[in-house]
């Protein structure tokens, strides 16, 4: 396949965003888009397997919730004072990944980044499940998880409200912002495609409730024009959303004082990471989605090219982050920040430090080969290692830091438990399980956005450049 | 105690007593024992019981012989803490960690709850008319075979009326008098103190000292009369300028020796070689040889000794020479003129009048094994825990025909008894004691009866009264009437004195007895083979054993190695390399008595050629049989000295020849030497302990006298510079030492100099202790919103903001003994979490079933808690260097001015109360733990499990132990967080009180429970804005600071600088 990206030339429905021809050579007309991406909503014995298998992981976790509400929280690993373990750092983890889908959405979007096309419906459910997946972390970290509602500030007659100076209670607002906006920013999206799919149905009831999801979509200009508009208006309504949710997550660190938190360059640190996190995400779900649903001539390797891209700029960013967190804590002259982040690399913790720096820092840099961004292979097996590193990322931040603070008597030292493991095993599950019901219910290609860069037939129009 | 104390009238405490002592006269206190699950009210109230109020019982610490003056606090019918009787000369209110722990002997759920008798060969419940008609058939049987003259009764050595009651009770019956046997008594001492002075134990007066020259006399150990010889210590330090300085000779440093200014390691076993040269016998070379110290250092100690104002020389130890050396050293101290000066033969302590040695135990056991002895009655005591397995004291069990017990719980002895009559508990019993010439402490019971045990003596007496020859002079009630019947002015005067607990005593004082002719064979140096010497010592919280089955005292960190729920062996980093090992490396060792394996403890305060083992743990069930406490089953079988002591650690004793110090007749417990071998194996060392190093973060701070008087210069000279901060920069062993060890990997402010830290805030670092919290942080310091809603304000109707509740430690007083530690436990009903059956689940299914599995996790609760740093001597494995100093820190929430715990709270769980206080609010709390985690100091603790919830397996209080429960305190459920208050409950008390009262509060009125229990007064709480308090004045003491200080956090908790007084090079 020739997908070199060339200058854009012909008929293009927007300013940058190469045509079909260039974008997605293997698509011409509309109906081939309809029946295509239409087709990934049969189910299939492979989607019944996983499903199966994200229902079963997703009951490892809840039964493991049930069990650690009836006995408390010392089933998991903690380790005063290491107070926050796998949970809270699989709850940065998740919200993490939530940042690629409304950066590609949106910001993309607004940058008129061609490439976003056909990643972003998969990237923006990804998103709204990541999150969906996070919020439930901060509940089962906390000791009493019926008293989470307390964290919400609502009236009450005993005038009890939270604390407004708590990044907790920011993390709160950030969070639950973050899940409305993209959620609605999805379902905004869906609509067109929701009337594709009314159109296309055949069973009475199934295609009513379309047809409402749809808002009696018409397909009319005005609609077109106020689609565009409102799409235009909660991208840049969401964009700057994508940078404050991980910068406010950070602040959770950041706002505190244990060495190794106590620093202001975690908000730009932490988005760099989630974009850069929230990228590989994508890769790890579609680079199976195009090749067993047989989208790979829409989601093309230059697609995948743009977004390696992408992730090689963010690990760069991190990278960054990582050394200039080294040299602050050597500048400073503040010895407990020096002690700490010299037991972090070299240490008691060297181990989770290095796995961090090769995943986030050195194997990314690999995207620096052509081949290997063109190579989904690696770019899915680059995924899983970024997924890890990140991961890790999230556990050098939390548990050394807790581990080896001010008072030398309470170093310490951690290792999650099997609890940890089944919840963090079930937060897959959860978020596999949205995923997959995700994808046979609704189109993991945006309908809509894809006929855009298609040239409608014309009557005599032969398929060709003019 | 004064009924009419001047112009201020009868005090709130002495009048509650004297309600308590009219309640307990008359008997009749609506005391409930097992069925309190309920809330009813009384119908017919007791006399003087006000639900809600305490009542405040004095009576007499019967957990060791020193016999401390007590108030048991109880509350609608039951004990629920237990502090020092300010009235008492002795303790001055104050109680160590095993005096606090006595609650839990009260409420062990592992007592017995009724006699038992073993009938088919298993003990079974039976009722206290057949067990005293089984006694009383025994006796006559016993009596008529003319057996009587070859019983023998075994007492758990106790100072007061009780030995001599019972000795008359046995003459009666034709029975020797009975073995009082202590196995924590320091016999060395004991036996050298009666040959060379005439007293078994002198006072000692620390204060008169300029110098104190300990030869492994671990006098804050458990060496002794305790909490005395604590105060006494303390005492002396905290005059700072004329504190007498320390040195300690052992060969492993202790917790005497850890408070000690100076170590001298020598070899153990080479005392005598010391003491004799310093006399004037040998050349310094040769004892030098023998001690493998330098001859200088020698030279140096008698040039100190002969130079030294005033010295005080004592000598413990329980090696196989101990009381020669004991003796030797009396003469030296006669020979320096210090008897009649620091030694006061005049005015004895009663602790060890009557004392049998250990040697006489032996014989019993000789004669047991002999079967020579018909019936044996055991007290309390615990020999088949206690005694070498050489003595044979299990075999000779065997062949005595009847063994009763009164003992109240299932220990080793006890199990083989076959009738078991559960003695009160000392805190349901009458009694008194004489702990020093002419006091008589008296006891009285604080409750009814948890159980249905019977006091021993009113079981002597009904028994007694069954027998027609004997029934007319035993036609007494009760023992208490006996008591009252010896009393000086009888019922009335006894009721006045119950009201304070003391009264004046002028019986007869009968001397300890000696070794005699015991025909035991003296051991002469160490013996067996082995590369090690093997060291054996009492535990300083656990002494022989006997303390093992209460969990706060088990929970209780060793003050000296940090590990809680386990045994150990110390050894030097250099032995460590020599054989190859590590940290939590089991090890074998072998002597020729036994061999046992333990786990390694790397300590730098042992010699490298010698081991250490603690005593204490290691109770396990002797006869493989099993039995159950409680006759309904409701619990399950329970032997090894109950379900916490069963199975931890274990029993040093076993490594013992169980030769005798031939002079005073006690255990030579470090006379073997040792083989240690690597099983390969690691283990966990269950230890609170993070890093033993502060890493020049200046938490323990100490300076030298020198180099503060040089800053009192300074500061007179007018140069202006701050105090504290001038010795620190000069002088201070972190800085210092650090740098000169490598350790000073970060810059100056940490190590505590004020001048340089960033923000410059040095001048203001009291500024928080200096006024009202309305000035303070939450005032000026604080938010407008703050000034806005007037609750921070002066001017407040609740008047809180003019007070700052605020706390001192002294650190030249601080011993680390740790009776803070257990005090608050009572204090704060925090839950202990290192039973065995608290682990956490390994699997679904699988429990964590090692005991201090949760400790090993890091998830012990103290609220205070005593860090243990050195300073000095690197941690290098190839040299040993004893010249480190240590640092005892009680840390405990810091009460910030400007805590980092409160904003981060997203539900206001925390926050400043207008008096100062940092407040926790454990039902507002969901348990982020944001707040431990910010906090620097990690002083906030976290229910990881419902230890306070009956229905979960780590319920911290199995009944009866909730019966403890303070009820001014929450039970804190799972997944709150909790810390230290500064016993907010007593502050609220007081302010309630003084309020009913139409009075301010008074300076001093009221304090903490760590503070009120420090056996070294190092504690001092109080409002530090209003300047009547103490604390006020000490807040401004020129050796004054606070810990992370460049954090800005405006403690409220103020450390006084230790003060170490080293000779100048």
């Amino acid at each position: 396949m020739a997908t070199t990206v060339k200058p854009v030339t012909g008929r293009i429905k927007r300013p940058n965003i190469p045509a079909a021809g260039i974008q997605v050579p293997g698509v011409t007309s509309f109906e081939q888009v309809d029946d295509e991406i239409l087709a990934t909503l049969k189910p299939s014995p492979k989607w019944f397997i996983g499903l199966g298998l994200a229902i079963f992981a997703m009951l490892i976790g809840a039964s493991a919730w049930t069990y650690q509400i009836y006995w408390g929280l010392g089933n998991a690993g903690y380790v005063p004072p290491v107070m926050w373990g796998v949970y809270i750092i699989t709850f940065v983890f998740w919200v993490g990944i939530g940042h690629a889908g409304t950066l590609i959405s949106a910001i993309l979007y607004l940058f008129r980044a061609g490439f976003r096309t056909t990643i972003y419906r998969a990237s923006e459910a990804m998103t709204v499940f990541a999150v969906m997946t996070a919020g439930l972390f901060p509940i089962i970290h906390i000791g009493r998880p019926w008293k989470f509602f307390w964290l919400i500030p609502y009236p009450n007659w005993r005038l009890l409200f939270p604390q407004f100076k708590s990044p907790l209670l920011w993390d709160v607002f950030a969070i639950s912002t973050y899940l409305t906006i993209s959620t609605t920013f999805l379902y905004l999206g869906l609509i067109p495609d929701f009337a594709v799919m009314r159109d296309k149905e055949t069973n009475p009831i199934r295609k009513r409730i379309f047809a409402m999801l749809s808002l009696g979509w018409k397909n009319t200009d005005r609609e077109w024009r106020h689609f565009a508009k409102m799409y235009m208006f909660l991208a840049a309504f969401s964009t700057p959303l994508v940078l404050s949710v991980h910068s406010v997550v950070s602040f959770d660190f950041a706002m505190a004082l244990t060495p190794g938190w106590h620093t202001t360059i975690f908000p730009p640190y932490f988005v760099g990471g989630a974009i850069f996190s929230g990228f590989a995400m994508v890769w790890t779900i579609l680079i199976p989605i195009r090749k067993w649903w047989n989208l790979e001539h829409y989601v093309t390797l230059n697609h995948l090219d743009a977004t390696a891209k992408v992730v090689l700029f963010t690990s760069i960013m991190v990278g960054c982050g990582y050394l200039s967190e080294f040299f602050i804590a050597w500048f400073s002259g503040v010895a407990p920040e020096q002690e700490y982040f010299w037991n972090r690399v070299f240490g008691q913790w060297w181990w989770s430090a290095w796995i961090l720096l090769l995943c986030n820092m050195i194997f990314p840099l690999s995207l620096f080969s052509q081949k290997l961004r063109r190579n989904p292979t690696w770019l899915w097996i680059l995924s899983i290692i970024i997924n890890i590193g990140m991961w890790y990322e999230r556990f050098v931040i939390v548990v050394p830091s807790l581990s080896h603070e001010f008072e030398p008597w309470q170093w310490t030292g951690y290792a999650p438990s099997w609890i940890d493991m089944c919840f963090l095993v079930g937060s897959f599950g959860w978020f596999f399980m949205w995923f997959l019901l995700f994808i046979k219910q609704m189109p993991v290609i945006a309908i809509a956005e894809v006929k855009e860069i298609v040239p409608p037939k014309m009557k005599n129009d032969h398929g060709g450049h003019h | 105690m004064s009924t009419e104390s001047g112009a201020t009238g009868v005090k709130r405490r002495d009048f509650l007593k004297i309600l308590g002592v009219t309640t307990a006269a008359t008997a009749a206190t609506g005391c409930s024992t097992e069925h309190v699950r309920k809330l009813i009210p009384y119908v017919a109230n007791p006399d003087n019981t006000v639900p809600g109020v305490s009542n405040y019982f004095a009576s007499t610490c019967r957990e060791c012989a020193t016999s401390c003056g007590i108030l048991v606090e109880t509350r609608d019918g039951r004990a629920i803490k237990i502090e020092g009787n300010p009235n008492t000369a002795l303790n001055r209110g104050a109680l160590c960690a095993q005096g606090q722990a006595a609650l839990q002997g009260l409420y062990n759920p592992d007592r017995f709850r009724q006699p038992m008798a073993r009938k088919n060969s298993q003990l079974v419940a039976i009722t206290w008319d057949e067990a005293l008609a089984t006694l009383a058939t025994k006796l006559g049987e016993v009596r008529s075979k003319g057996q009587a003259s070859s019983a023998v009764f075994i007492n758990q050595h106790e100072a007061g009326s009780f030995p001599a009651f019972l000795d008359s009770w046995l003459g009666d019956y034709g029975m020797p008098a009975h073995i009082s046997y202590d196995a924590d008594a320091p016999a060395s001492a004991i036996a050298a103190n009666t040959a060379a002075y005439g007293v078994a134990w002198p006072e000692l007066d620390f204060d008169a000292a300029s110098l104190i020259v300990s030869f492994g006399a671990d006098f804050l150990d458990g060496w002794g009369p305790t909490v005395p010889l604590q105060l006494a210590w303390a005492d002396a330090r905290a005059k700072i300028e004329n504190a007498p300085r320390a040195i300690y000779i052992g060969a492993r440093r202790s917790l005497t020796g850890l408070n000690a200014d100076s170590w001298i390691a020598c070899r153990p076993g080479s005392e005598l070689a010391i003491i004799q040269f310093l006399r004037g016998n040998g050349t310094a070379a040769a004892a030098a040889a023998a001690a493998d110290v330098s001859a200088a250092t020698l030279d140096g100690l008698k040039a100190e000794i002969t130079s030294a104002k005033r010295s005080l020389l004592l000598a413990g130890g329980n090696g196989a020479d101990s009381t020669q050396v004991a003796l030797e050293v009396a003469e030296y101290n006669k020979a320096l003129g210090n008897v009649g000066i620091t030694i006061k033969p005049a005015s004895p302590f009663g602790v060890y009048q009557r004392l049998d040695v250990t040697a006489a135990v032996y014989n019993v056991a000789d004669r047991m094994n002999a079967g020579a002895v018909p019936v044996l009655f055991v007290r309390g005591a615990n020999p088949v825990h206690t005694l070498p397995k050489s003595v044979k004291f299990v075999e000779g069990l065997a062949k005595v025909s009847f063994k009763v017990s009164f003992t109240n719980v299932p220990d080793e002895t006890t199990e083989f008894a076959d009738l078991i009559l559960p003695d009160h508990h000392s805190l349901e019993s009458w009694g008194d004691a004489e702990p020093t010439v002419n006091t008589l402490h008296l006891q009285q019971p604080a409750m009814e009866p948890v159980f249905q045990s019977r006091a021993t003596a009113d079981v002597l007496i009904e028994v007694a009264k069954k027998d027609t020859a004997l029934a007319s002079k035993y036609a007494v009630k009760d023992y208490r009437s006996w008591l009252i019947g010896r009393f000086p002015g009888g019922q009335s005067a006894h009721t006045v004195a119950l009201a304070t607990g003391v009264a004046a005593a002028s019986s007869a004082r009968a001397a300890a007895r000696t070794a005699g002719d015991l025909g035991r064979k003296p051991v002469a140096g160490f013996g067996g083979t082995g590369d090690f010497h093997l060291v054996i010592n009492p535990s300083p919280t656990l002494g022989t054993g006997s303390g093992a089955n209460k969990p706060w005292l088990l929970e209780l960190p060793d003050p000296v190695s940090k590990i809680a729920w386990q045994s150990w062996v110390e050894m030097h980093p250099m032995a460590l390399k020599k054989l190859g090992l590590m940290r939590g490396d089991l090890v074998t060792i072998e002597t020729a008595a036994g061999k046992t394996t333990l786990p390694v403890y790397n300590y730098l305060g042992i010699r490298p050629d010698t081991i250490a083992v603690s005593l204490g743990l290691g109770h396990k069930s002797q006869s493989g049989k099993t039995f159950n406490t409680d006759g309904d089953r409701k619990v399950p079988f329970h032997t090894g000295y109950g379900r916490y002591a069963a199975g931890v650690g274990i029993n040093a004793v076993d490594l013992v020849s169980g030769d005798t110090d031939a002079l005073s007749g006690g255990i030579a417990y470090s006379t073997m030497k040792a083989k240690v071998t690597k099983t390969g194996e690691n283990i966990d060392l269950i230890t609170t302990e993070g890093s033993a190093r502060q890493h020049s973060r200046g938490i323990g701070q100490a300076s030298t006298l020198t180099a503060l008087i040089a800053a009192r210069t300074q500061k007179e000279g007018g140069h202006g510079a701050s105090v504290g901060g001038a010795a620190t920069t000069q002088h201070d062993g972190d800085a210092a030492q650090g740098a000169a060890e490598g350790h000073d990997t970060g810059p100056k402010e940490w190590g505590g100099n004020e001048h340089e830290f960033v923000g410059g805030a040095s001048t203001e670092f009291r500024k928080g202790l200096k006024s009202p919290v309305a000035n303070d942080a939450q005032g000026d310091l604080g938010d407008q919103n703050s000034k806005d809603m007037q609750m921070y304000s002066e001017k407040h109707w609740s008047g809180m903001a003019k007070r700052r509740w605020a706390m001192t430690v002294d650190l030249s007083r601080c011993t680390g003994c740790s009776a803070c530690v257990t005090a608050c436990y009572a204090e704060n009903n925090i839950p202990t979490v290192g039973a065995s059956w608290q682990g956490r689940a390994l699997s679904p299914t699988v429990w964590d079933t090692r005991p201090g599995a949760n400790i090993l996790k890091g998830r012990e609760m103290a609220w205070i808690r005593l860090e243990r740093y050195f300073e000095g001597a690197a941690d290098s494995e190839n040299i040993f260097d004893p010249g480190f100093d240590t640092r005892f820190v009680p840390m405990m929430c810091q009460h910030c001015g400007n805590a980092p715990c409160e904003p981060v709270c997203p539900v206001y769980a925390t926050y400043h109360s207008p008096d100062g206080l940092n407040v926790q609010v454990y039902n507002r709390c969901v348990g982020t733990r944001y707040c431990s985690n910010n906090c620097p100091y990690k002083v906030r603790y976290y229910n990881w499990f419902g230890y306070g919830e009956p229905d979960r397996r780590q319920y911290a209080f199995p009944e009866p132990m909730h019966m403890q429960l303070n009820p001014d305190v929450t039970v804190r459920g799972k997944g709150v967080m909790e810390k230290c208050t500064f016993c907010v409950q007593r502050i609220r008390e007081a302010e309630t009180r003084a309020d009913l009262e139409h009075r301010p509060l008074q300076a001093d009125e009221f304090t903490t429970a760590c503070a009120q229990a420090c056996p070294s007064k190092a504690i001092t709480f109080g409002d530090a804005a209003d300047p009547g308090w103490t604390v006020a004045k000490q807040v401004e003491d020129e050796r004054a600071y606070h810990v992370f200080e460049v954090l800005n956090t405006y403690t409220a908790v103020v450390y006084l600088k230790k003060i170490n007084h080293m000779v100048e090079a």
